[in-house]
């Protein structure tokens, strides 16, 4: 005998049943949809908006090309745990044909693992972490270099400008941070240099002047440093304030690559920080590409924003190709290869890695807040200036 | 050597900014025995503050220090008037739980208006330096602790030699004796939240030229500005002082001998000591 209560529950029932089987009904209207998982906000949001701009150039340059998909975005703040909730709303809920993004490293080793167990494609466009694409995952492909490069591109400049004998290695101690440090640890001996000093900072302290007082005390040749926008552009002001004053400041990527940081002139100046891209690399289309980007966001791009604007082409006519379907897209980013403005892509297994683009990394200088390409020289636009004049 | 005096200048320099919020929080506790956990939030505010006089009004930071204090003043008062007020002679964890959630709608408000994109503040003195001796002190560093010796002193001043000072203290010392005495205890809380408002929003103003800012800047703030008042004893403003200067040298000192990742964790250590040796804190007086 039905009670009112049991007819509350029937009717829960139905309720749940019809959500279910909603996501399933949505899949076959529209256009196809590709899921993007971005810093939109939280303390990665400067580089996050860079990728934005990547991610809108791809999609108009997609929909010139015949090709239209649907964008959803989801807001990782940052975070791997917001990321991994991100990445399965997108799996399931909004029943995505591939994923593009993160971009922090924490964030995508995170999403990676995520999209592995989903079979779902996902491309990582600028997260650095070598473990990422060493996992034999069969879903995750790379477009950018992973974080060895990072280092040794930068120490192998330096070692060709000048005589640098010692090093001293400063890093934030996130999954980036550790993972590049480590890479310098391995790699300066190998070349010679000695490490002076070894540093791993937590993040988010207003004072980081005992500890490069104490990298100063020292007295290294090289200083490499690996930071994201906020930290990088404190690090180097306190590194001034103290008269931290080496042969060269080496960066690894990240926040030494963005406009905010080329915009502080006072300390920006001469550093050599290692990128994915520049537009005067000599790369298919990314001096042009660069002037575009210009135009419509009124600031220089950088590699973050070419990263982001490749992946989501590549992933766009990988999608459009396979129909929207999971497996054949991974089979089309495995088989495929493209030359664009990344120069040329192709994911390939060496090295212990799988599904990797083998990217060459390039070195920028900065001067007057202007980005040159200075390494290696088949790319170089400009001679770097080397050693660094000392602090005005 | 100089490193070590390089660490010992630094830590003298941020534990100042460390001990105006510590004062602002330990007078509040000495007049009302309330702890404000919207203490650091309130110091976010200041640095919103700073920063949009800076890029709207081209106000230099420390000069906007004169607007920020009497602002954030009222701003204090008001909070203590519609909120703190109703809750003072209720349950202590009640009232923690009134200025955490106070603390919470302040920074998400700011996530809201702002986003939590993290600012950076530009002068033309953030990297600027003087050098002595082979040592370099960090101009906007000195300025501001110049700056937070001045307010101290002018609050020691107010505290000790005006008649309202001594109705603070004395309302500090006994609220209902006070208040037989014929002291406004009322107008004396407003008066002492407000005071407490205005230091934590200065030392906003003091720190946006050599930090960043976002809305989630204050917990970390609160946390030390906590550690600093118990360390120097709970409503002591001498303590105070004193404990945002040691714990601003012993992070120093930990960055640059132990690392700079082990810095907070020898904070902590040094602050359970203290506790365990002198369990009211440095200058404390035991309640009990």
């Amino acid at each position: 005998m039905p009670g009112p209560v049991s007819r509350l529950l029937a009717a829960l029932a139905a309720l749940v049943v019809a959500a279910v089987a909603l996501p399933a009904c949505k899949k076959s209207s529209g256009p196809i949809r590709i899921g993007i998982i971005n810093s939109v906000t939280g303390p990665e949001a400067p580089i996050g908006e860079l990728m934005t701009n990547g991610y809108l150039m791809a999609q108009d340059d997609l929909k010139k090309e015949g090709i239209d998909i649907a964008i959803v975005t989801e807001d990782d703040t940052g975070k791997p745990q917001v990321a991994m909730s991100g990445l399965e709303k997108l799996a399931t809920r909004d029943n995505v044909a591939a994923i593009v993004g993160p971009y922090p490293s924490s964030s995508s080793n995170a999403a990676a693992k995520l999209a592995e167990k989903y079979k779902l494609p996902i491309l990582i466009p600028a997260a650095s972490k070598e473990e990422i694409t060493r996992q034999n995952y069969q879903w995750v492909f790379r477009i950018n270099a992973p974080t060895n490069l990072y280092s040794s591109v930068v120490i192998d400049l330096a070692l060709a400008s000048g005589q640098p004998k010692t090093i001293a290695i400063i890093a934030e101690n996130t999954d980036f941070g550790t993972s590049a440090a480590a890479t310098a640890r391995l790699y300066a001996p190998k070349k010679g240099l000695t490490i002076v000093a070894d540093e791993a900072y937590s993040k988010g302290s207003p004072d980081y002047r005992s500890m490069l007082s104490q990298v100063k005390a020292k007295n290294p040749d090289l200083v490499f440093l690996v930071s994201y926008v906020a930290d990088a552009i404190l690090l180097m002001r306190q590194s001034r304030e103290i008269g931290l004053s080496p042969q060269a400041f080496l960066g690894g990527g990240a926040g030494f690559g963005t406009p905010q940081f080329a915009a502080e002139k006072d300390v920006s100046g001469f550093m050599l920080a290692s990128t994915q891209w520049t537009d005067d690399s000599g790369w298919p289309g990314a001096k042009e590409w660069g002037v575009r980007y210009q135009a419509r966001f009124n600031k220089e791009a950088t590699y973050h924003a070419a990263c982001a604007y490749e992946a989501l082409r590549i992933m766009g006519e990988t999608v459009a190709k396979a129909g929207g379907d999971r497996e054949k897209t991974r089979a089309g980013l495995k088989g495929g290869a493209w030359d664009g403005i990344m120069g040329k892509v192709k994911f390939e297994d060496y090295d212990g890695y799988q599904n990797q683009n083998n990217h060459p990394m390039l070195v920028q200088q900065i001067v007057d807040g202007q980005f040159a390409t200075v390494w290696p020289s088949q790319f170089a636009a400009k001679k770097a200036v080397y050693p660094h004049p000392g602090w005005k | 050597m100089i490193v070590f005096l390089q660490s010992l200048i630094s830590g003298v320099l941020i534990g100042g900014v460390y001990a105006l919020v510590g004062i602002g929080l330990t007078l509040v506790f000495g007049v009302m025995r309330v702890i404000n956990f919207a203490q650091g939030d309130l110091l976010m505010v200041g640095m919103y503050l700073t920063y949009f006089l800076f890029k709207l009004g081209g106000v230099d930071p420390f000069v906007s220090v004169l607007i920020v204090l009497p602002v954030m003043f009222f701003f204090g008062a008001f909070l203590q008037r519609v909120f703190i007020e109703r809750m003072l002679g209720a349950l202590p964890q009640n009232q923690i739980l009134l200025t955490i959630g106070l603390g919470l709608v302040l920074s998400n408000t700011a996530m809201m208006l702002f986003t939590s994109d993290y600012r950076i503040l530009s002068t033309s003195y953030s990297s600027g330096s003087y050098k002595l001796l082979g040592l370099s002190v960090s101009q906007p560093l000195l300025v501001s602790f110049l700056i937070t010796a001045a307010v101290t002193g002018a609050l020691y001043w107010f505290l000790l030699r005006t008649e309202t000072g001594q109705a603070v203290r004395a309302t500090a010392q006994d609220r209902e004796a006070a208040q037989l005495m014929g002291i406004d205890v009322r107008r004396t809380s407003m008066l002492a939240f407000g005071i407490g408002a205005a230091l934590a929003g200065a030392a906003g103003a003091l720190v946006s030229p050599t930090y960043y800012i976002f809305p989630q800047v204050g917990s970390a703030f609160t946390l030390k500005a906590f550690v600093v008042v118990v360390l120097g004893g709970m409503g002591s403003v001498v303590g105070a002082t004193l404990g945002g200067v040691l714990i601003g040298v012993s992070e120093s000192l930990a960055a640059a001998y132990l690392g700079s990742g082990v810095k907070e964790l020898l904070v902590y250590v040094l602050f359970l000591v203290v506790l365990l040796v002198r369990p009211a804190g440095l200058l404390g007086k035991s309640r009990v």
